[in-house]
């Protein structure tokens, strides 16, 4: 039989991070957004044992400060689009109120580290969690739609095709293919 | 970025050279290998102790080993399982290209016909995997049709 | 010619029955009569005779008594005892006489009465003459008892006259009373004869009549069958079939003379018997018939056969056989129709083989198609991509006529791709399941529309549609057309201006439809897409939906006259229509009539 999760990844995360370090006896305060506040300074042997352990669970400690910045914007991206609630109108008024920086500023950090804008991040997360709507199918494309605050169904089924190249219906005869095969 | 490494499998000289050429312009740091057929491919992949590569472009038409028959095995090699499947083809049938989609490949790319759109696309799809690979997102529901 | 319906000519029987027991009561009811009648006349006659026979007898006793009186009187006159002879014999005549007369009226009382008192007075009289004689020989002759004797003899001579008439009388009434009862009956016989035979002449006529009609009719009814016969045996002729039929009471079979023709030998030319029948029978379908006929000895359902038959002169044709049960009240007749279908199934054959070959060559056709265009699009990818990394790498060193032969160059390969890809199009359109579903054709139209969306921001241009219906559609059929309408729309367009399209839709009774839609049973939809761009003379109207027609310079207007025909393509694979209507510098109108 088939289980869908959803997860919380910062319990998840939160249960990792505590187990590990405490494997190492590392004291430590969890600052949420995947921030740790370690209160000893550790030796760069037991920071290289953390780093393997936690790289198990594809973890990895960020050193570079723009790293950093762009890990946060991502969890901030992540969060929004996630959200149970309608998605703000201005994303980036959003995320600059939240990381309470400047939006060019942001931008450029995240482009330079990832290769691509805030803007295609953005609507690749809402491209996946719209696939992850479209595979539990239990709301209609109209209701997606919605959710992701687009338009109309139409619009939606536009965008969700100009970032994969397919239509949502295509995606989801292809996941129901996938699964018969799966099956047999 | 850490270099991204590329796998091309593809029999045709020319493609492969407008393959390799093409990385060559684009700004992104890759490792480019390529393979002649789908035999070549397979023993490749399945050696011990190599460097799995980040994406495999995969070429439909090949002598000896299909594209389609590559895919097929190497869904079915658990070590296999993080690597992104490009089918990278001439055919631009929507059938076939959802056939490709069922049976586990990621991206889908109809070879272009001028090289700066070539290069444009290569650029998306290492792009976008790249956020697959780093930002946690499913894999197994990351299709791209260009 | 209508036939005769079995059921008139069967009620005569009846009718004929009835007539002759009708009849034949009659002649016995007259012949009783008329017997009757006779046996009256015959009594009567006899009576006659009978009273006749009384009368002579009496008349023969009186005359002998008259004689013996004679004779006495004689002898008395002359003592001739020769004389007295009469007189000496008369009572014994007299007696035979009365004896005769006792039997003659032996049933009638009175008579025999009458008789006896006769008799009575006849013995007296010889008595009397007897005493008359000795008076008269009586020596003394005494006159006066002489004359006593001769007057009571005559006295008794009156009475026994008296006596006779009455019994004469008697006789006479009694006669009187039988004819009279006679007379009544001899008067209502003729009669009632009369009428009878009248009633009896009329019901003659009548049957006469009747049976004169019924041999009318049963002899029309024979030519009838006659000609139906006949006609029967030209159109197995014509037919090129023949009849069998089987009773299955009798067990007869019986061939028609066709079938004897149809096997090339003379009709009737061998006794009508399964096994004659499969002599003919091609070696190799002789099971066929044998299962056949057996399945109708069992009397069960059989179905057609079709085999094979050796005619006389060794020509292989071939018949199929159907039959069936009749039956009437007293028959079960099997029928059984064979014909020749020999041309029929020989020109089936070559269709079928023909059929199979063309659908082998559509299919290497549209393999070479497929596979051309495919194994074409290669070499030409490759030389767009190559040009264009010449373009790219080595721009500085080419010199300008290079640039320019190269430039020509890229234009003919895209040219020459865009042909490739319509061609594909094209076979895909044909070859294509063509899986038809109930879609709403205003989410096509929308699919269409964002397919060309960077051509449309690019000319700015305005397209406005009327809701469109939900049809059954083959949908990404539907999707090409109006991807390659509104194309052309686009590309038609009036060079400068944003081109205006619209797109719009009415559901077509059938007195609005246009000639060409022969079935005025179907509904139609139909779609226009109407643009305001340079139009097209009307006169190519037909023209543009031909393969590879184009109206323009392939310089001006880049396509490969394939679109179109795409479009007319879809519309047939619909049962549909397409045409169009243009008007130069003004706009053009593409109409497509789908079915509902």
């Amino acid at each position: 039989m088939k289980l869908y999760l959803k997860f919380d990844s910062n319990v998840g995360l939160k249960k990792i991070m505590q187990e590990q370090l405490e494997k190492l006896q590392i004291k430590h305060e969890y600052l949420g957004f995947a921030e740790i506040e370690i209160e000893d300074t550790i030796s760069s042997a037991q920071l290289g044992q953390l780093s393997s352990s936690l790289s198990n669970y594809g973890m990895e400690i960020i050193e570079n400060q723009k790293s950093i910045l762009v890990q946060k914007i991502k969890d901030t991206i992540i969060e929004m689009v996630y959200s149970e609630e309608k998605l703000p109108v201005s994303n980036s008024a959003y995320i600059s109120d939240r990381l309470k920086q400047r939006y060019d500023y942001i931008s450029a950090v995240f482009s330079e580290v990832t290769y691509t804008s805030i803007e295609n991040f953005i609507l690749l997360q809402k491209t996946e969690r719209a696939k992850q709507l479209i595979i539990t199918n239990e709301l209609t494309f109209s209701e997606i739609a919605y959710m992701l605050n687009y338009s109309s169904a139409a619009h939606f089924s536009s965008q969700f095709k100009s970032v994969t190249g397919i239509t949502p219906t295509a995606f989801q005869r292809i996941i129901n293919a996938r699964r018969k095969n799966s099956k047999v | 970025m850490r270099p991204i490494h590329v796998l091309l499998a593809d029999d045709d000289e020319d493609d492969r050279l407008f393959f390799t050429e093409a990385f060559e312009e684009i700004k992104i740091d890759t490792i480019i290998r390529t393979v002649n057929d789908g035999v070549e491919l397979m023993n490749h992949l399945n050696q011990e102790n190599i460097q799995i590569p980040n994406i495999l472009f995969l070429d439909l038409n090949m002598p000896r080993k299909t594209g389609i028959d590559c895919l097929l095995e190497i869904k079915q090699l658990p070590h296999l399982q993080d690597m992104a499947i490009v089918i990278y083809s001439t055919s631009s049938s929507e059938k076939d290209i959802e056939d490709t989609f069922v049976q586990g490949a990621n991206v889908y790319i109809k070879k272009p016909s001028d090289f700066n759109s070539l290069k444009k696309i290569l650029e998306d799809v290492i792009t976008i995997n790249w956020q697959y690979q780093t930002s946690g997102l499913n894999r197994d529901n990351f299709m791209l049709s260009l | 010619m209508q036939l005769i319906k079995p059921g008139t000519l069967f009620k005569s029987p009846f009718f004929l029955r009835g007539v002759f027991v009708l009849s034949l009561l009659m002649l016995l009811y007259i012949s009783s009569v008329s017997y009757k009648h006779n046996q009256a006349l015959t009594e009567s006659s006899e009576l006659l005779v009978h009273s006749y026979k009384i009368q002579l007898q009496l008349e023969h006793i009186l005359s002998l008594l008259k004689e013996a009186e004679i004779a006495q009187r004689g002898y008395i006159t002359t003592s001739d005892s020769v004389l007295l002879r009469p007189y000496k014999i008369a009572p014994g005549q007299i007696y035979d006489s009365f004896l005769r007369l006792k039997s003659l009226t032996i049933d009638n009382h009175e008579q025999q009465y009458n008789l006896d008192t006769l008799l009575q007075f006849i013995n007296y009289r010889f008595k009397l003459m007897a005493l008359t004689l000795q008076s008269s020989e009586a020596i003394p002759f005494n006159e006066t008892e002489f004359g006593i004797n001769l007057l009571q003899g005559e006295h008794l001579m009156e009475d026994i006259q008296a006596q006779i008439n009455k019994i004469d009388r008697r006789e006479l009434l009694y006669l009187k009373s039988h004819q009279q009862t006679y007379e009544k009956e001899a008067l209502f016989s003729p009669v009632s004869t009369f009428l009878f035979m009248i009633f009896s002449l009329l019901i003659v006529i009548l049957s006469f009549l009747k049976i004169n009609k019924d041999l009318h009719v049963l002899k029309k009814s024979n030519e009838q069958l006659l000609i139906i016969n006949e006609s029967i045996k030209h159109a197995e002729v014509i037919g090129e079939f023949y009849i069998s039929q089987w009773n299955q009471a009798t067990n007869e079979l019986v061939f028609s003379d066709n079938l004897y023709r149809l096997l090339g030998v003379e009709p009737q030319s061998f006794p009508p018997t399964i096994g004659n029948y499969l002599k003919f029978v091609h070696p190799d379908d002789k099971h066929i018939v044998a299962k056949s006929e057996e399945s109708i000895f069992k009397d069960e359902k059989n179905d057609p056969g079709f085999y094979r038959i050796i005619r006389k002169d060794g020509e292989v044709r071939y018949i199929m056989s159907v039959g069936k049960f009749i039956h009437d009240e007293n028959n079960r007749i099997h029928i059984g129709i064979g014909k020749d279908i020999t041309e029929q199934h020989l020109s089936n054959v070559a269709l079928e083989e023909r059929n199979h070959e063309l659908e082998q060559s559509i299919k290497e056709l549209e393999s070479f198609n497929r596979v051309a265009s495919h194994d074409l699009q290669e070499p030409l990818r490759k030389i767009q991509t190559f040009i264009s990394r010449i373009s790219e790498k080595d721009k500085g060193l080419i010199s300008e006529s290079g640039k320019a032969y190269l430039s020509k160059i890229e234009t003919s390969a895209n040219r020459m791709r865009i042909l490739i890809d319509d061609l594909l199009l094209f076979s895909r359109t044909n070859k294509a399941e063509k899986v038809f579903a109930k879609t709403d054709l205003n989410l096509l139209l929308e699919n269409a529309i964002q397919e060309l969306a960077q051509n449309i921001e690019e000319k700015n241009a305005d397209i406005h549609s009327d809701p469109l219906p939900e049809i059954n559609v083959i949908p990404f059929q539907i999707h090409q057309l109006f991807v390659n309408l509104i194309g052309n729309a686009l590309k038609y367009c009036k060079p400068g201006i944003p081109p205006e399209i619209k797109i719009e839709c009415t559901k077509l009774t059938s007195d609005q439809y246009p000639a060409f839609i022969k079935d005025k049973g179907k509904k139609y939809y139909k779609i226009t897409v109407s643009d305001k761009g340079m139009g097209f003379e009307q006169q190519y109207a037909e023209n543009i939906f031909l393969l590879f027609t184009r109206l323009h310079q392939k310089l001006d207007y880049p396509g490969s006259g394939i679109g179109l025909s795409i479009c007319k393509k879809i519309a047939e694979n619909h049962n549909g229509f397409i045409n169009a209507e243009g008007n130069p510098g003004m706009g053009a109108t593409f109409s497509v009539f789908l079915p509902a």
